[in-house]
């Protein structure tokens, strides 16, 4: 598999494999905004035929608009916004690769001091992923965040600059 | 500003009569820059920017200055393409406001797009110059020196380039390392330096699993990723090498199964191989197919996977030695690969009793139904197809990926409501439909297939409905460029801003606009031909019992989960005051009948064709749809030049060679012959069909020339008729293609049944019958009742499975 950073050529396929994996989904503009607005940070990964199997989608968080009091949100940290593979095309350890490329990306270019992501409470493979193999840590519990009810584990992980 | 207020609380029956009033104001005062300016940001909100921008040149007539009016005119002429205007919009801004750092990029960007390059750089140079006290570490200004790179890389100033880059990176005005990494490799290779490989090297070092990188590395040194080339095994020592270096990466690895032979490959696919069953690696089929070109490659991969087998299945058997060295899944896995294998050998059987004896050792992996359902439908079960695919998803519903491929599954088999049941366990409860809020969120997927599955059962009008849903998702993604011709340049993003100009201009080529476009062309051409198609959806009666009752039964499931649903929306947006913002109409045409209807169906098939003339100019059925259509609005010059584009790419097409014929019979049937209209005309004819050659001959000799393949043979029986030939002939003709030596697939086969069917042939039966025997799995040919029970028996809960797959390996 080739693993490489996303480009806009890319866009309709990283849309197309968000919908057949996951239930939260966007429109074609969302994904635009994340790439041009942060063109070094997302990544996708393809097979022999050039067809995307993965994409890990991210963003720059400044902080400013952020509420006031909680002091650890006014750093500039990453933020994923979707990480998907195919479900064919598991076992690879793309998901792990496309998130290192990015959190070296945000933390290089953007000197982005942590980053973040929100994952279902019963996604427990995605959660081992993050925990036992990229070291994140659970900063806490959203109750309710996603459209069906469940709960999300808001999770972190300190970027070394 | 009394109009402008108007429009901000623009409900919809407000807009309408804001627009009135806006319209009205112009016309009290022509030389008004306020009301030019609103009635362009009219147009510009209804996504009509050839007007908007008219308005706005207007307005600026009056008011020249004004910097929100040449800001939205730089963006409409962007979007239109209107480069040589955007360069003076531009300029303008800049003039007024040369203290606005983005005016000067802007300016650059417009020279560029505008093939300028030369401009653009001059531009970037007096605006680099105006800048002091540069924060570190400043992402915008660092975007900005890598563009200017990018400028004179693209003028092939590569020293100078080289020179800008190393600079900056050293004084760290550019912060993207990756970025600086692979355009000083690209220099580098490009100066021809011997400094490229170490930079190529650090790049694979970097992210050892990109291919470019390699490629790059490889180029550098005069080798390539081909295994027949003399350098081959100077290149395969080049990714041994790497993948000693770089254990953990797999693609030196994969690389070099691409370029040893012999031996040399077997040593190393075998151990590729071992290592992907015993990970239970999924993809690890479709990883090396592209192998199989090679049959000596086939040959060993084969080999490998049987050893595979016997290692694993004398591990199997409960004796704890061996499983604590072997995971049982191994076996399972190397089980599903060499289905795989047998099935892409087409051999079906054989895949078919691996996949048997897999599940009958493991139900509960996913992976196994969904590949036996694979080969069910090539092999022509679809309903069995259908079943297998649900089973799958049964096991693990949580699976959003298991949920749309049962779902598209079922709408190959035709099972259009039993598929939006599926669809809807993953879509918005509160969604009209699941099929709304599949289109709603731009799935192309959804809409193609659906479209597709409409299309097959003869329900033209939902077909075109949603194929006309594809083309306004396409308008949609070149709309959203919009915003960013000014956010990308306040942003100073420009590299990324102007490759996402570049695709937009392509987008259009994506396969599932060409595949629509080409689809609802022929719906479009069908229905001129015959508008008695258009009436007939009008009676929906068309549906047959079965049908109706699926219908009925996934309405009601529907309705009740988005009863639910809307109760707890209800509950949520009571305390959301702006309501009855919404603009969007109510569909008055569901069902596309009265799409089916329009009286300018070729004008409107020929406007979904244009984009392709130029994105899919290699595709031979564009040129033939493109013929299809222009034939028929009588335009025959642009007929006959569609049909010479065919044959430029492949002049024994068989549904060129229907044209060629059909082409001259039209022309000579008219009224006024083609001499007088186009001497030019004539003489392409005569091209495509020499004057002094009869139909007859021609037709009978591209049968000889093709007499074993299928498709030939219903083109030569399509000619046929249109030479009104005695059908029995026509018939005789058809059956040739079930002889042994002729090339049949099913599509082809079910084309020939389809066509026996419309010249009324009694013999068409026969032919489903014997098609039934050739393709001994299919169940496509079968007869309407055979296939009523198959559709029920696809649908039936899956049993014997254990209800939580928790020990899924």
């Amino acid at each position: 598999m080739n693993i490489r950073l996303a480009k806009p050529e890319d866009l309709p396929s990283i849309q197309a494999t968000n919908l057949q994996n996951l239930p939260e989904n966007y429109l074609m503009k969302f994904w635009m905004y994340h790439i041009l607005s942060w063109p070094q940070i997302s990544f996708v990964a393809e097979d022999h035929k050039g067809r995307i199997v993965g994409y890990v989608l991210a963003k720059i968080d400044n902080g400013e608009y952020d509420e006031p009091k909680d002091s650890e949100k006014t750093e500039i940290h990453g933020h994923v916004n979707s990480i998907s593979v195919l479900r064919s095309y598991r076992r690879l350890g793309l998901a792990r690769k496309l998130m290192i490329l990015s959190q070296e990306a945000m933390s290089t270019i953007y000197k982005a001091s942590f980053v973040s992501l929100h994952v279902r409470k019963s996604n427990k493979p995605a959660i081992a992923l993050y925990r036992d193999s990229l070291g994140f840590r659970v900063a806490k519990v959203e109750q309710k965040y996603y459209g069906d009810g469940e709960d999300a584990l808001s999770m972190r992980l300190d970027l070394v600059i | 500003m009394e109009v402008r207020r108007d429009i901000s609380v623009s409900s919809a029956n407000v807009y309408v009569e804001g627009v009135d009033l806006v319209r009205k104001g112009v016309q009290l005062d022509l030389s008004s820059h306020i009301c030019w300016h609103v009635y362009g940001l009219i147009h510009k909100g209804e996504k009509n920017y050839k007007e908007a921008l008219k308005c706005y040149t207007q307005a600026l007539r009056y008011d020249k200055e004004n910097l929100n009016i040449l800001r939205d005119a730089a963006q409409l002429q962007t979007q239109l393409r209107i480069y040589d205007g955007l360069v003076e919009t531009r300029h303008t801004l800049l003039k007024i406001r040369p203290a606005m750092r983005q005016h000067w990029m802007a300016l650059a960007v417009a020279y560029h797009l505008n093939g300028n390059l030369t401009e653009a750089k001059k531009v970037l140079e007096l605006y680099e110059a105006t800048l002091k006290n540069v924060p570190d570490y400043d992402v915008e200004h660092s975007e900005t020196m890598l563009y200017h790179v990018r400028l004179l890389e693209d003028l092939g100033e590569f020293t100078e380039a080289l020179a800008m880059l190393d600079v900056n990176a050293k004084s760290r005005a550019i912060v993207d390392r990756t970025s600086i990494m692979e355009i000083r490799a690209r220099l580098l290779s490009k100066l021809g330096s011997d400094e490229a490989e170490h930079a190529w090297r650090v790049l694979v070092e970097h992210n050892p699993e990109c291919y470019e990188y390699y490629q790059g590395y490889f180029s550098n040194l005069g080798l390539t990723l081909d295994a027949t080339n003399p350098t081959a095994p100077q290149a395969l020592a080049v990714l041994q090498e790497f993948s000693t270096q770089i254990p953990r990466a797999t693609a030196p690895r994969r690389l070099a199964l691409t370029i040893a032979s012999g031996e040399q490959f077997r040593d190393l696919v075998t151990p590729y191989i071992l290592s992907g069953l015993k990970k239970g690696v999924p993809s690890l089929f479709s990883d090396i197919k592209g192998l199989y070109q090679d049959p000596a490659k086939q040959q060993i991969i084969e080999e490998a996977a049987l050893d595979a087998q016997t290692q694993f299945s004398a591990a199997e058997p409960s004796s704890s030695a061996a499983a604590a060295e072997v995971e049982p899944t191994s076996y399972l896995w190397t089980l599903y690969f060499l289905a795989q294998h047998h099935s892409y050998l087409k051999r079906h059987t054989q895949a078919l009793e691996i996949l048997d004896k897999a599940l009958a050792h493991t139900p509960t992996l996913p992976e196994l139904h969904m590949f036996k359902g694979r080969v069910l439908k090539r092999a022509g079960d679809l309903f069995g197809g259908a079943r297998c695919l649900e089973d799958a998803r049964f096991l693990d519903g949580q699976d959003r990926f298991l949920n749309t491929k049962s779902a598209k599954y079922r709408l190959r088999a035709g099972m259009v409501e039993e598929a939006s049941t599926l669809l809807g366990l993953f879509t918005k409860k509160d969604a009209a439909t699941p099929g709304a809020d599949l289109e709603d969120m731009q799935s192309l997927l959804y809409l193609v297939e659906e479209a597709d599955a409409h299309n097959r059962n003869g329900h033209f009008g939902p077909a075109l409905k949603k194929y006309m849903a594809v083309n306004k998702v396409f308008d949609d993604f070149e709309d959203d460029q919009y915003d960013f011709h000014g956010y990308s340049i306040r942003k100073f993003t420009v590299n990324i801003y102007l490759n996402l100009l570049t695709w937009e201009d392509r987008v259009r080529s994506h396969p599932a606009y060409v595949k629509s476009a080409l689809a609802a062309s022929r719906i479009f051409v069908a229905v001129h031909d015959d508008p008695s198609i258009a009436t007939a959806a009008t009676a929906t009666a068309q549906l047959t019992d079965a049908q109706k009752k699926a219908k009925k039964k996934a309405k009601k499931a529907a309705q009740k989960i988005q009863e639910d649903a809307k109760k707890a929306a209800a509950a949520q947006t009571n305390n959301n005051d702006d309501k009855g913002l919404e603009l969007t109409p109510k569909d008055d045409d569901p069902d596309g009948t009265k799409l089916l209807q329009c009286t300018d169906p070729l004008e409107r098939a020929a406007n979904l064709l244009k984009p392709l003339a130029t994105l899919a100019d290699t595709n031979i059925e564009v040129w033939i749809a493109t013929y299809d259509v222009a034939v028929r609005r009588k335009k025959y010059l642009q007929a006959s030049k569609a049909l010479a584009r065919v044959a430029a790419i492949d002049a024994e097409h068989p549904e060129l060679h229907i044209r060629r014929v059909e082409f001259r019979q039209r022309v000579s049937g008219l009224a006024e012959p083609p001499q007088v209209v186009s001497p030019i005309l004539t003489e392409s004819i005569a091209k495509l069909l020499p004057d002094e050659v009869s139909v007859e001959t021609f037709n009978s000799q591209y049968l000889q020339r093709h007499s074993t393949s299928g498709p030939a043979i219903l083109a030569v029986a399509k000619v046929l008729v249109k030479l009104q030939t005695p059908r029995e002939q026509v018939e005789e003709t058809l059956f040739t293609a079930l002889e042994g030596t002729a090339s049949l697939d099913i599509k082809t086969a079910l084309a020939i049944v389809a066509f026996l069917h419309t010249i009324q042939s009694p013999r068409e039966v026969e032919f489903r019958t014997r098609c039934g025997e050739k393709f001994e799995l299919s169940t496509v040919f079968k007869s309407a009742e055979e296939l009523a029970e198959l559709r029920q028996l696809a649908l039936t809960a899956p049993h014997a499975l254990p209800d939580k797959a928790e020990d899924i390996p």
